[in-house]
């Protein structure tokens, strides 16, 4: 009776018969391949936990807030407009939830992650090749992170969740039309992929792509040539004709762009960011090589080096990659942290952050600052220890040219009283980038202060449709019903001052917006209100004119008659009655000693530094630690600022 | 194989069912509510179709009840049937149904009573009636659809909306064309007569031209000439010549620091143009020194032009541009109303003469004057001043007989904010006016009916399918027109014409 080995039996026999050495070459099995694949998963979560979670929370939250959704038809249908609509809509909805950064990341690596597996199947690869499927989800985690100003000027509607939710419909389409269907279906699953154009756009394309090169890799060897070349043609002539045929569908779209609808040209007036499209190129690119990717169970020897050594070249190369295009400026993070906390009204934190900053402030930080000091009443004694030097911000990987009126603008006019000036640089920046969450939230407040109820209703309507800002929203309406009750709401207290107080002029502001409040401010006078007086004193101060000074220095010692003199306006007064006697007597005005002494002491220095033969700049920068705090240092050093 | 075909038949059969079942819950028509208590006031619908008159062919009035309810019904009795709706808030009428509403009630009333539902039970308001008229409505109506405008443009379109239902479509849009650093604006669109075999818009900076059919063909054309302020503006086709009058402007805009009007746009300079499209010629129709001539618009027999003229003369000291002084002076601009004879034959005009002395008699400015298609009647827009009467919360719509002169002001029309662009249906049964009243900032079209005896009528707001389109809207509707039928060339169409060089206008003496 001869005996009938198992399968397994036989195997094991054959390994024992092995010679040892043999048994030692390097080997990956199923084992291995799940541990290389979880390490590539970990490694991918870890790397986007760290750059959006830790490095980029600030980004993420301005970004949701830079983004809008609402349940309403007319968005979907404005989404609808353009190929790829859809994708922009789910993109739109799962933005929201960048308010909280953590979960909105977590939404996104879960998205990335679930992608990255489910491409293992779409495309038959297996496992131990996990780090090359993550190189597309590498790619999203680099155009996320890699925006820096482009995140005011951003013209897709979704962009954040873009090309995370357009991949991941990629895999699902090509995991279904490949995986799923009969081959003898897949003739008709490739024309239904086409048909998906108006919902994913460019994304259609590519799956007809990848459709296409499996068709032709997958294959099976016995397949006449013709049937196997005609399988690959077909997705190709769709790639080909479905944007065209589809054109025709649409009014807003220009046949030039039907093929690239979805992926977004970093493109401004003056600037065409070719960079921040490599990511989007690579994803798109490298799925057409998972099906060229070894299909062998066990990978021995060189290939299993190869395996090892890919991943571990991907993983630090994602590394690196991730680490040089994570747009890590200060002042960048810096501005969106302030603005936040400027929406908020918490004006310590603004004032922390103003702080905080290593070199120079931008101009914008600047004009935070000055919010904040004008409402917790400190711009006498604390508006020049700050730095207020103004750096021009600086986009990373490009030249785009960044203006105030399109970052901040509008919530630095709302809090200066301007709300017609906020209201009108909403719209306008509504009219180029869309509507966002930021500036309907502008826009309901500048309509709530004008008394325009039935506008601010309009606008917290459509906010009490979103996730996160119903809250907000629901809080004022009861004001839209009966306007007094703004008296009880104090966040609108310093602005309906200011506003009330301001004169009716026609006017401009030519895209300027610091210029454009300093001569406004600085040249008002108002005796009604104190915080609009203290207000224009400032800005005097910061216009440097001695003519504008001392009418607004007066004004504000009548107005505060038992008060003591702020620092600062001591300073300014001393200052110009040493540089200008003839403007005013000061000589019977009581400064304080200490204001007189450092100015005494501010002399003495910068006449000898400059004795020197130090040049004025560097004589500003040596006197910076001891006298940086003075409005003397600020009058003589602090110069050569470009607003924008 | 037959237990398989019955097998699947079957699961038709359910299919069909399940869809019968969902298509009747669609078309459900809710029970009017028992016990409901009296509410001895009307319901606050939006939008607001109470008491209002409306053409015989519009499409459905769906509006949602803005009171405290949770849930809807409102009853809608007509001469011999009556019909319940109500989902949630919103009455969505069927539009099938609604035709045979109006049919019934051509000439009458329907009357609609709704039923809220609270937390202590239902409450029925007071019923109002919604009047149809014998006379139906032009079927379209074209608007450009934009953010309320201050200097930047984008995505701008040209659309066209069929009144008897709620499609809409694109007539232009200029992302197909427009390309970042290269954007184009487009404005001005404009009939021959309520039909679309002649029209025109322009484009302006990417692609600039002016866009015209000319029986039925495309061209483009440049109507900027050496001798004349800018390209043709607001233009108004003659009713039966093939000659346009258009107004050419240096447009400046300014903005208010404080007024809720936010706005300013005046006109530096501003002239009155004759193109003549067989000829593609341009000559003067008036140009006159220290007048501010524009929108210009025809008798409907084509022997008169209308126009609005201000009298304004600048102080020409060196250091103030006239474009500052505009600015500082904006109050003191104010425009009567004109009419010139024009013999078509000879095309000249004569016997220049103000018909309507706003400025100086009354301290008011009139804007866009429109003739009735039967001559009669003269609609425009009066405010305090200016030129832009879209951003001046006092501008109502106001109407002069042109019989008697009388002037008199639209009440019905009117409300407590900017009205503006008056236009007729080809009919002249129909008034559309360019409102602001909903919000003050998004120009909404309102229809007012305007019957045999020169009464107009309360205004409704242009149906929309969604009852809260208008809130969730962020776009104005600008210059809406009526059009007895659609456009025939196609957005494409029209977007490939745009790329192509335009064909300059001359001028001639």
């Amino acid at each position: 009776m001869t005996a009938v080995q198992t399968p397994k039996a036989a195997h094991v026999t054959q390994q024992a018969s092995k010679p040892i050495a043999e048994q030692k070459h390097l080997k990956i099995g199923k084992r291995a391949s799940l541990g290389i694949a979880l390490f590539a998963t970990l490694c991918v979560a870890a790397l986007g936990t760290f750059h959006l979670v830790v490095r980029n929370s600030d980004t993420l939250y301005m970004a949701q807030s830079q983004s809008f959704f609402t349940t309403n038809n007319i968005f979907l249908q404005e989404c609808m407009h353009i190929p790829g609509g859809f994708i922009s809509w789910i993109a739109s909805f799962l933005t929201q939830f960048f308010y909280i950064p953590a979960l909105g990341a977590s939404i996104m690596i879960g998205l990335w992650l679930i992608s990255m597996w489910l491409s293992k199947w779409a495309y038959g690869v297996k496992m131990a090749w996990m780090a090359v499927l993550s190189i597309p989800v590498i790619c999203l985690l680099v155009s996320t992170i890699d925006i820096g100003y482009w995140i005011y000027y951003m013209k897709q509607t979704g962009y954040w969740f873009y090309g995370t939710v357009g991949y991941f419909f990629t895999t699902l389409l090509v995991f279904v039309g490949h995986r799923i269907l009969k081959r003898k279906d897949r003739y008709l699953a490739t024309a239904l992929v086409a048909l998906t154009y108006p919902f994913l756009g460019w994304y259609t394309l590519l799956t007809l792509a990848y459709l296409a090169v499996l068709a032709y890799v997958d294959s099976p060897a016995d397949r006449p040539k013709s049937r196997r070349i005609l399988a690959t043609l077909f997705p190709l002539v769709l790639v080909c004709l479905t944007p065209w045929l589809f054109h025709h569908l649409y009014t807003a779209l220009s046949l030039e762009e039907a093929w690239t609808v979805g992926l977004y040209n970093f493109q401004s007036d003056q600037t065409i960011s070719a960079t921040r499209l490599i990511p989007f190129y690579v994803m798109a690119a490298v799925p057409l090589l998972f099906p060229l990717l070894p299909k062998r169970t066990e990978l021995k020897d060189g290939m299993a080096w190869l395996v090892y050594g890919v991943t571990v070249l991907l993983m630090v190369g994602a590394c690196i990659w991730t680490e040089k295009r994570d747009f890590q400026n200060y002042n960048y993070h810096a501005e969106m942290r302030m603005y936040q906390a400027a929406d908020d009204q918490d004006w310590e934190k603004v004032l922390d952050e103003m702080g905080n900053i290593p070199g120079n402030a931008s101009r914008q930080m600047v004009l935070m600052k000055n919010i904040a000091l004008l409402y917790t009443g400190q711009m006498g004694t604390k508006m020049f220890k700050y730095n207020n030097m103004g750096a021009q911000p600086q986009n990373g990987f490009d030249t785009l040219k960044i203006h105030m009126v399109q970052t901040a603008a509008p919530l630095i006019y709302y809090y200066h009283g301007k709300t017609n000036f906020a209201s009108r640089w909403c719209i306008e920046n509504s009219v180029e980038f869309g509507y966002n969450f930021a500036n309907l939230k502008i826009l309901a407040r500048c309509a709530l202060v004008g008394g325009e109820m039935e506008l601010a209703k309009k606008y917290l309507d459509i906010l009490s449709t979103s996730l996160f800002y119903r809250d907000w929203a629901m809080c004022l309406m009861p004001i839209t019903k009966n306007p007094k009750l703004i008296k009880n709401y104090q966040e609108f207290d310093t602005v309906r001052e200011l506003r009330d107080h301001m004169g009716s002029v026609l006017d401009g502001d030519n895209g300027l917006c610091e210029m454009y409040l300093l001569n406004y401010f600085s040249n008002t006078m108002r005796k009604d209100s104190k915080l609009l007086q203290e207000l224009t004193l400032n800005y005097a101060m910061v216009q440097k004119d001695i003519q504008l000074f001392w009418p607004r220095f007066l004004v504000y010692a009548q107005l505060h008659p038992n008060e003591e003199m702020p620092v600062h306006y001591q300073e300014a007064a001393y200052l110009y009655g040493q540089l200008e006697p003839q403007s005013m007597n000061t000589s019977r005005m009581p400064f304080d000693e200490k204001v007189v002494e450092r100015y005494q002491g501010f002399q003495q220095l910068s006449q000898s530094l400059l004795q020197t033969g130090m040049k004025a700049e560097e004589v500003g920068e040596a006197m910076k630690s001891s006298y940086g705090d003075t409005f003397y240092w600020f009058y003589f050093f602090s110069r050569n600022v470009h607003s924008y | 194989m037959k237990v398989k075909r019955i097998l699947r038949y079957m699961k038709l059969k359910n299919i069909l069912s399940a869809a019968m079942v969902v298509l009747l819950m669609a078309c459900d028509h809710p029970a009017v509510p028992d016990n409901a208590q009296q509410e001895n006031r009307l319901p606050k619908i939006s939008p607001d179709y109470t008491e209002v008159t409306i053409p015989c062919n519009i499409c459905p009035l769906n509006f949602a009840v803005q009171e405290d309810v949770n849930e809807v019904v409102a009853k809608f009795s007509y001469p011999g049937g009556e019909l319940t709706y109500g989902q949630h808030q919103q009455v969505l009428i069927d539009e099938m149904e609604w035709k045979n509403i109006l049919k019934a009630s051509k000439g009458g009333s329907i009357q609609v009573e709704v039923y809220g539902k609270t937390a202590n039970g239902w409450k029925v308001f007071k019923p109002f009636n919604i009047y149809v008229a014998e006379d139906s409505i032009d079927q379209y109506i074209s608007y450009r659809v934009i953010q309320p405008s201050y200097v930047a443009y984008e995505q701008l379109s040209i659309n066209q909306r069929d009144l008897t239902s709620f499609n809409e479509t694109e007539i232009y849009n200029n992302m197909a064309v427009s390309m970042e650093g290269s954007g184009q604006c487009i404005n001005c669109h404009s009939y021959q007569n309520f039909k679309t075999d002649n029209m025109l818009f322009h484009m302006r900076q990417g692609f600039g031209g002016t866009m015209m059919v000319v029986d039925g063909h495309l061209r483009k054309v440049d109507l900027k000439t050496d001798s004349t302020i800018s390209a043709g503006v607001y233009p108004a086709w003659h009713p039966t010549k093939s000659l346009i009058a258009f107004s050419t402007n240096k447009t400046g805009q300014s903005f208010h620091t404080k007024d809720l009007n936010k706005i300013e746009v005046q006109d530096t300079y501003s002239d009155l143009i004759l193109y003549d499209v067989e000829k593609n010629e341009v000559s003067n129709i008036s140009n006159k020194p220290n007048e501010l001539e524009v929108f210009p618009t025809w008798s409907p027999d084509g022997k008169k032009l209308y126009f609005c003229s201000a009298h304004f003369e600048y102080k020409q000291t060196d250091s103030i541009p006239p474009e500052t002084e505009m600015i500082q002076r904006y109050k003191e601009v104010k425009y009567d109303l004109w009419q010139a004879d024009f013999n078509p034959n000879t095309k000249k005009f004569s016997n220049f003469e103000k018909i309507y002395d706003a400025a100086d008699s009354l301290n008011q400015s009139v804007t866009l004057p429109r003739v009735s298609p039967d001559g009669r009647y003269l609609l425009f827009a009066q405010a305090e001043f200016g030129c832009f009467h879209v951003w001046h919360s006092d501008a109502d719509i106001y109407m002069m007989d042109l019989k008697t002169k009388k002037v008199q002001k639209l009440d019905a029309v009117n409300s407590s904010r900017s009205e503006s662009y008056p236009t007729w249906s080809s009919n002249g049964r129909w008034i559309m006016v360019a409102s602001r009243r909903d919000d003050g900032n998004y120009t909404r079209p309102y229809i007012a009916y305007f019957d045999k005896q020169g009464k107009a009528h309360k205004a409704f707001e242009v149906p929309q399918k969604e009852p809260d389109f208008y809130t969730f809207f962020l776009r104005s509707f600008n210059r809406s027109e009526f059009m007895k039928e659609p456009v025939k060339i196609s957005a494409q169409e029209f977007a490939r014409k745009a790329k192509e060089d335009a064909v300059k206008a001359k001028f001639v003496k």
